[in-house]
């Protein structure tokens, strides 16, 4: 057998065993898309009879949907507000929790279980909070008032969003604090020493030290948050269902309502590829400036 | 012996005549043929989907364990809330896993339902099993009205909802409060408002005079469950859904924006936050004697007379201040919506058809039905003339009978949820609208959007077939008011 052959019946058996697991993740990534692509190119509902071929016209209608682009809208409203509040808080918190204070073990614990608890949980107990009739937070705001103070939160278009963040950052900004808080503890000391000995004061040493010390674990971070704020669905749907009317409706909570509730599967599928190309380009262009896909 | 072998031979003849004459069932009610042809499948077990909640407490904790009892066939209640059961339906149906055998559907419902094929037409079975002479007992409005499609039995009405006014007659009837009505609007206060007119001028007094200890009334202004009080005042008010020629939609007319400028209006002299009320805010307000008057369901009036809320599963119920200051009336406008209800029915996918036909059939019957709607932890409303004029059910509590003969007035003059194809998607652009309503927005810009998400609905159902549905439903004489 000569060389050449040699090497081409090593590459046909290397082929050969890897195109299992090819094939599996071919199935299990490509499949659905797929299929969601066969389905939103159709006219299926579950009340409708007719499934006919529809060609692009569930896509033409989603161009036109002003409802779909307002939640696309709020969607990213609610991922540009909570992700860096989320980061700043959850950096300060890490940053905090460097020092030696007496019972870290215990705070910390404390401070991570918002992050474990389900977030429609989270959203019915923060809905029962900003209830106007018996939750606590518009009580306390009445006793420092000293009168009574009806705040809807849920309903007022002024509080809605503010009611929808502070449960969405209460809830994983201890998420981020955890990713940070181990990579600060893996940070070497003697990098901010002797910062400090050369003069650098404590901004100049985080900004310059520390932050690109612990970037990848920031990037990577603010990407799987970032990712989880862009499919948001529960804590708002728990809080005001997407309303009043429409305001707070989410891309997840609009594919919801249209998919399972108005029985639209074909057009949910054309949203759902929508979304699908808009994240992948989205993702690929976050992971290249970063330099990790590299 | 001759004589004995005739005695053998002539009770075997009245024995086989027996059997031949047994499907007409003659003398017995139907509860007892459905329990006689169920048994034969004693050691089955049929599933039923139910409303989750103190609804399905019903079958599990009455129904259920007693159809077992005389049938030996087990029931399996799978529990949906109301929001997703036409969901789940559809679902199983499409997915055909025979996993639901019966099943509670929303009359509204029902000719989606059956166009997708989901329910079992249940006519050879009301025959099979004698059944015709006791749905002739059930109130006209919910037997004729919520139970076939196209002229067939697909469900078998089996909850009377209707809105109900409930007012207090302490309040109402207090002299300084009529004495300041009579000074500010001229005329005696009316005991109880018959018309919105009366109603919100009363209302608003009440909260005058008391300042807001109580308040005049609080509503449901949750969506959900608002749209259907829309539904009601919008055609008390003269509204007209579509244009039964063009099917362009009309809940933008100057009726729907007088309802929604009315409802924007009333809230300023309600409880803060009314917005945010549902069934349950409303019903704690009404208990509590925050408020004077409200509209909601039928159990409002049994549990605000200390109806059963010992029972344990009632023990969220707030324990009610104004038991024997209540009265009952039909809704400003005199015809309330029949909002919701339920008819049961057999999936289509059931591989238990009969079995679960005979259980509806119990469950529906006169003998078995009257004491479910007395069930105080279930949420089964009076629907048969029987019901509403029930001695036991009178007893219950002091003022039944006028709960009771308010409930058969409304039945009488109740007017229907509206029934066309794809009605859940007319519902969601009315939710959504009272939703903005509450955020401010203006009433007229809204209903607009309103009625073009309608026509939206109405191009992508077809114009003929849903002119051809809402045809069907508008000639039913309890579409509308009828025309003074």
């Amino acid at each position: 057998m000569t060389q050449p052959n040699v090497h081409r019946h090593d590459r046909r058996f290397g082929y050969a065993m890897i195109a299992p697991a090819v094939a599996i993740i071919l199935f299990i990534g490509l499949f659905p898309l797929i299929w969601t692509l066969l389905v939103s190119v159709q006219n299926i509902s579950m009340i409708d009879e007719d499934t006919s071929f529809q060609g692009l016209l569930n896509y033409q209608r989603l161009m036109s949907d002003t409802r779909f682009w307002e939640a696309l809208g709020h969607t990213l409203m609610f991922t540009a507000v909570a992700l860096p509040l989320e980061l700043i808080l959850g950096l300060a918190l890490a940053l905090l929790f460097l020092e030696e204070l007496p019972g870290r073990p215990v705070f910390v614990a404390l401070l991570v279980l918002p992050t474990v608890i389900s977030p429609i949980v989270a959203g019915a107990a923060w809905r029962l909070l900003f209830d106007n009739r018996f939750g606590p937070i518009n009580q306390v705001i009445s006793w420092m008032a000293g009168e009574p103070v009806t705040i809807l939160w849920l309903n007022d278009p002024n509080f809605v969003y503010a009611a929808i963040l502070i449960a969405e950052v209460w809830q994983w900004t201890p998420f981020m604090f955890l990713l940070l808080f181990a990579s600060l503890t893996n940070v070497d000391p003697s990098l901010s020493e002797a910062a400090r000995i050369d003069g650098a004061g404590f901004w100049r040493t985080l900004w310059s030290i520390i932050l690109p010390v612990i970037r990848p674990v920031i990037v990577i971070a603010l990407l799987i948050r970032g990712l989880d704020l862009f499919r948001i669905f529960d804590v708002i749907w728990a809080l005001t269902k997407g309303g009043p009317g429409t305001r707070t409706e989410t891309i997840s909570i609009y594919a919801y309502v249209q998919g399972f509730q108005q029985f639209e599967t074909s057009y949910t599928a054309a949203m759902a590829f929508v979304i699908i190309v808009i994240l992948t380009v989205l993702v690929m262009a976050a992971l290249k400036r970063v330099e990790i896909a590299r | 012996m001759m004589q004995r072998r005739r005695f053998f031979e002539a009770t075997a003849m009245a024995g086989a005549l027996a059997a031949l004459a047994r499907p007409s069932f003659a003398a017995e009610s139907a509860a007892k043929k459905a329990v006689e042809a169920a048994k034969q499948y004693a050691g089955t077990e049929i599933s039923i989907v139910w409303e989750a909640g103190l609804q399905a407490l019903d079958p599990l904790n009455f129904s259920g364990p007693l159809w077992e009892k005389e049938t030996g066939i087990k029931v399996k209640v799978v529990e949906v809330p109301t929001s997703e059961m036409f969901t789940k339906i559809l679902q199983e149906h499409r997915a055909g896993t025979g996993a639901y055998d019966a099943l509670n559907v929303i009359p509204a419902w029902m000719p989606d339902l059956v166009r997708a094929g989901a329910l079992e037409q249940l006519d050879e079975y009301v025959d099979k099993y004698g059944y015709r002479d006791e749905l002739q007992d059930i109130a006209p409005v919910y037997r004729d009205n919520q139970m076939t499609v196209d002229g067939k039995i697909y469900g078998l009405p089996d909850d009377g909802d209707v809105f109900i006014m409930y007012y207090r007659t302490d309040i109402l009837g207090d002299p300084e409060i009529q004495e300041a009505f009579k000074a500010k609007h001229g005329y005696d206060l009316p005991v109880p408002p018959k018309t919105w007119k009366e109603f919100d001028e009363v209302g608003a007094l009440i909260t005058e005079v008391t300042g807001g200890k109580p308040y005049g009334a609080a509503f449901i202004r949750d969506p959900a469950q608002g749209q259907f009080m829309f539904q009601e005042r919008f055609r008390n008010e003269g509204g007209i859904f579509f244009d039964a020629e063009t099917m362009k939609a009309q809940v933008n007319s100057p009726a729907g924006v007088k309802v929604f400028s009315d409802w924007v209006a009333e809230n300023k002299w309600m409880p803060p936050g009314v917005e945010t009320f549902g069934f349950v805010e409303n019903l704690a307000a009404f208990l509590q004697g925050d408020t004077a008057m409200t509209l909601s369901w039928p159990p409002y009036g049994r549990w605000a007379a200390g109806y059963g809320t010992d029972e344990a599963a009632l023990n969220w119920v707030p324990k009610s201040t104004i038991a024997g200051k209540v009265g009952y009336a039909v809704t400003p406008g005199g015809h309330p919506q029949l909002a919701s209800g339920f008819a049961l029915s057999v999936s289509a996918s059931s591989a238990n058809k009969e079995a679960a036909y005979l259980f509806i059939q119990w469950l529906n019957s006169r003998d078995i039905s009257i004491q479910r709607v007395q069930l105080p932890f279930a949420l089964r409303d009076p629907f048969r003339e029987g019901h509403f004029t029930s001695e036991e059910y009178k007893s219950r509590w002091p003022e039944a009978p006028q709960y009771l003969a308010a409930l058969q007035e409304a039945a009488n003059t109740g007017i229907l949820d509206l029934s066309i194809l794809q009605t859940d998607r007319y519902e969601e652009a009315i939710r959504q609208g009272i939703s903005r309503l509450w955020s401010g927005e203006d009433p007229q810009a809204i209903l607009d959007d309103v009625a073009a998400q309608w026509d939206a609905v109405t191009e992508r159902v077809g114009v003929d077939r849903q002119k051809a549905a809402y045809a069907d439903w508008a000639s039913k004489p309890n579409a509308y008011p009828p025309k003074a």
